[in-house]
């Protein structure tokens, strides 16, 4: 009886969600009519507009990853050497990004540093793109942070250290030499998470008026039948690469660490 | 450690320069922007003081925003919950199969993360006016949604579409949770007498509160901020806050910028509040846990 | 007919027959141990018993009445786990009215039986504590008390002693046991630890490969073991190579010493050998004037353990584990000093395989 009751809420779940993607992938096949064809996939791909956005977030989001980590692995290293009492804080400022919302913290940007502020980010395209980029750290942080002090957390950060220290390394040494690769696969699956929320956001790249991968998406859906369905089925493969990667990371090291 | 004093004095302040670039950060891209909202929304746009702004909210078109706002997020969240919770413990306690969970634990992660304007597509594909689902219904069993009063554009189309991902999350969430509930509270329970039904209400779900809980005030939050989804599904006619605040930073569409400011400080307000509510539930919840 | 008996009990898991034909009677306030290795079928007795599992094959029967197809909750068992089970989200005696709550028995006879519990196991002041603020010994007592508060008609304990430090150990299962005399009840308790189950149990049923190997009182147990296996679970044993002269009256010869065997007559016949056993303390350091044999020993280690001293020889060119009582004017041999052990035929254990 549970066992029925079981199958049948999960097989309706997956109803629910296999539906959409059955729907968009059949609808993106139907550009010609009365055969399916991979049409509006060409249209796509022939679009320059297509390849510039995209290759400009891919940009945005390595940058991303480049800032969130200098950011989040020597803060929550030190965090959990020498300042476990402020552990509460930064656990609570990491963590703000999830309840404010995004456009909200976008918003703030946009009137803090215009023109004329004290940072005028928002009056040159590369400050723009900088001001971008911290945005979008800021949507990561929660997830990158956590990704990484679980990562930290099955490693002795003190003994490492020490035997480091004792070995006369010193605090750059130690950071990029011992603790970057203990927590490497953390840090990895934090930013294959990085890379599928950068490449689909919409909100911040559209309101600070950058060539992003989300806003084209929006204006191309605004003006086309076929083509966005397509680029829903690129996005969804995109973002299903990001996360079987994680994966992948995650399975290799344990593989690695049982073969140890 | 042998250290003098004086040395120890010394070392405090520059334990706390370790994390310096990150409060630096923090300080520059996620509390500075925040206070410049929180600030502007009382000030007058020559600086002064003023409850006006927040005043200024109460129009039909801005109160019916925010109702519409908090609905959605409070259903999408509900519902989220409600069945991401049944299907996580379908998976976990209902006998399936051991090869079902992982698969379903990493297609919560793609569909959690799956948001915005792909999504919107999606549904447009699906259930719009030419859409699979909304073809195959009225061609096999003449079934018109539009004519039931369905339309995809609307507060229930809206619901359906932010589901995708809030079911997701919640199953993300939760599972971790299900699995720490031990077999023996079961089986204790079972021993001295009590249905499944006691179990749960008595046992198992008093235990799971604060997660649920927490998934809750997650999801509302979650709903509350969308923009894209909605954007890219509705356009920008759409009466809820975060498409109105869109349209605003675009181009001041009240014509009023320190309005602007308070539609997001209520925005923070809201689910500042959602958040505040399940950290005190869950304070009271969780006496049991130091 | 007994209390509660279990015949022909069977229980598989796919391929693997975890439980084999198990049959046990138990009287009414009985203490029945089962005891065994690890994986030896006798935790899934027990869970057949409180209806977690579905016997393969047999039949259970609790005061007549047959319980086999009966769901865990309509039962009226009593359960003790190893991990203390306690749930965490309620108080000490909301843990302990929980069997009263849900059979529905009023408000004010609930906390009566609360209260009595809490007594009988010594922690009316705990009441209003959670279960993180007490100790594991404390827990595991909140949880006989939650236990028993219903009123069970079978006792079953699941290794609630062994997440447990060791003095803790001792006076919960005195306790326990003291508890369990007082109210008469029928209990079954699964154990790997030899000693526990012989300390408090009316009778053992040792396990191995989902079979009961012996059941009986724990001096039978120990002292007349029928298999190898139960006398090596239980307690020490050292094993000799005797010669067999006389079959009929249970004659052998051990190192040229003329030994009488119980249980004769013998199944070997003349002049071929016998591997017979003898336990630690059947070994006795000197000569004594009952012993019906002398043998030379030299002494390989020592171990002072207090009141008792075990030692390491070799008699006869067998290695033998020997325990002594140590007495404080007498310090022990030395290693590798020559002593002289005393032995009778009587003490002589004779194995089946």
């Amino acid at each position: 009886m549970t066992r029925f009751f079981a199958w049948g809420t999960f097989l309706l779940g997956c109803l629910f969600f296999a539906l959409p993607l059955i729907g968009m992938t059949e609808f993106s096949l139907k550009m010609r009519r009365g055969e399916y064809s991979f049409d509006a996939y060409r249209r796509v791909f022939e679009d320059q507009r297509f390849w510039d956005t995209f290759s400009y977030s891919l940009i945005l989001a390595a940058a991303t990853i480049v800032v969130g980590v200098l950011l989040v692995v020597p803060t929550a290293y030190w965090v959990r050497l020498k300042l476990p009492q402020a552990r509460p804080v930064i656990e609570f400022i990491t963590l703000l990004p999830l309840v404010i919302p995004a456009i909200v913290i976008v918003f703030g940007y946009i009137r803090l540093y215009n023109t004329s502020s004290f940072l005028p980010l928002t009056g040159s395209a590369l400050g723009t793109d900088i001001l971008l980029t911290m945005g979008y750290t800021t949507l990561a942080l929660p997830y990158m942070y956590r990704s990484v002090d679980t990562g930290l957390r099955t490693i002795d950060v003190a003994t490492l250290t020490e035997a480091a220290q004792s070995l006369g390394a010193g605090w750059i040494t130690i950071l990029s030499r011992i603790i970057l690769p203990n927590v490497m696969v953390a840090v990895l699956s934090g930013a294959f998470l990085t890379l599928a929320i950068v490449l689909g956001e919409f909100t911040m790249a559209a309101l600070l008026n950058r060539p992003a991968f989300g806003p084209f998406m929006q204006l191309l859906g605004a003006n086309r039948a076929y083509e966005p369905p397509a680029l829903a089925v690129i996005a969804f493969a995109i973002t299903w690469g990001c996360m079987g990667l994680m994966q992948l990371v995650t399975r290799f090291s344990k593989h690695e660490r049982a073969k140890a | 450690m042998p250290k003098q004093t004086g040395g120890q004095r010394l070392r405090l302040p520059l334990e706390w320069l370790g994390i310096l670039p990150f409060v630096v950060f923090a300080v520059l891209f996620l509390i500075l922007p925040t206070m410049k909202i929180v600030v502007g929304a009382f000030q007058t746009p020559d600086g002064g003081f003023t409850l006006q702004n927040l005043l200024d909210l109460n129009t039909p078109s801005i109160r019916s925003a925010y109702w519409t706002s908090i609905k959605l997020s409070f259903v999408t969240a509900l519902l989220g919950c409600a069945i991401g919770f049944a299907m996580a413990a379908a998976v976990v306690f209902g006998g399936m199969p051991k090869g079902v969970r992982n698969p379903l634990v990493t297609f919560s992660g793609v569909a959690s993360n799956f948001a915005g304007v792909p999504l919107a597509f999606a549904f447009i594909a699906t259930l719009g006016p030419v859409g699979l689902v909304t073809v195959w219904l009225r061609t096999e069993f003449g079934i018109n949604l539009r004519a039931m009063g369905f339309n995809l554009l609307s507060f229930w189309g809206l619901v359906i579409t932010y589901l995708f991902f809030q079911i997701p999350l919640m199953i993300l969430i939760i599972i971790p949770a299900l699995d720490g509930l031990k077999r023996e509270w079961r089986e204790a329970a079972a021993v001295l007498g009590a249905t499944g039904a006691q179990y749960w209400r008595m046992v198992a779900l008093p235990i799971l509160f604060p997660s649920l809980l927490g998934t809750f005030a997650l999801l509302f939050a979650n709903a509350f901020g969308a923009v894209a989804t909605a954007f890219a599904l509705t356009g920008p006619q759409l009466n809820i806050v975060p498409i109105k605040l869109f349209a605003q930073i675009r181009g001041d569409v009240l014509g009023n910028p320190n309005l602007g400011y308070a539609l997001a400080f209520g925005m923070i307000v809201i689910t500042a509040l959602a958040n505040f509510l399940y950290i005190w539930l869950r304070v009271r919840s969780e006496r049991w846990l130091k | 007919m007994s209390f509660l008996t279990l015949t022909h009990l069977e229980k598989s898991f796919g391929a693997n027959r975890v439980v084999k034909d198990f049959n046990l009677s138990v009287e009414k306030g009985e203490f029945i141990s089962l005891l065994g290795p690890s994986g030896c079928g006798k935790t899934t007795v027990l869970r057949m018993v409180a209806g977690f599992e579905t016997p393969t094959a047999g039949g259970i029967t609790i005061d007549g009445r047959d319980v086999t197809s009966l769901k865990a909750n309509s039962r009226n068992i009593g359960m003790m786990f190893q991990a203390y089970a306690l749930f965490p989200n309620m108080t000490v005696a909301d843990n302990v009215a929980f069997g009263l709550r849900v059979k529905g028995v009023p408000r004010a006879e609930r906390d009566a039986r609360v209260a009595e519990m809490l007594a009988l196991i010594g922690l009316s002041e705990m009441g209003g504590r959670f279960p993180f603020q007490l100790s594991g010994g404390q827990q595991q007592r909140v949880a006989l008390a939650r236990a028993l508060a219903p009123r069970p008609s079978v006792l079953l304990l699941d290794e609630p002693l062994s997440a447990l430090d060791a003095k803790v150990r001792v006076s919960l299962r005195n306790q326990i046991r003291q508890i369990q005399q007082d109210l008469g009840i029928t209990t079954i308790f699964v154990t790997h630890d030899q000693e526990e189950a012989m300390s408090i149990s009316d009778r053992i049923v040792v396990m191995n490969g989902g079979v009961a190997d012996q059941v009986g009182a724990p001096f039978e147990i120990y002292n007349r073991p029928r298999t190898k296996f139960v006398a090596n679970f239980v307690g020490t044993l050292n094993t000799f190579e005797v010669r067999v002269t006389d079959p009929a009256t249970g004659r052998v010869a051990l190192a040229g010493q003329d030994l009488t065997l119980p249980d004769a007559p013998l199944s070997a016949r003349t002049g071929e050998t016998l591997t017979v056993a003898l336990r630690p303390e059947a070994l006795r350091l000197g000569r004594l004037a009952d012993a019906e044999a002398l043998l030379p020993a030299k002494v390989t280690d020592v171990h002072f353990m207090g009141s008792v001293i075990r030692l390491r020889a070799d008699v006869a060119g067998t290695d033998v584990s020997l325990d002594t009582f140590n007495r404080p004017d007498t310090p022990p041999p030395t290693v590798g000093s020559m002593i002289e052990v005393s032995l009778s035929g009587r003490d002589f254990i004779q194995l089946r395989a």
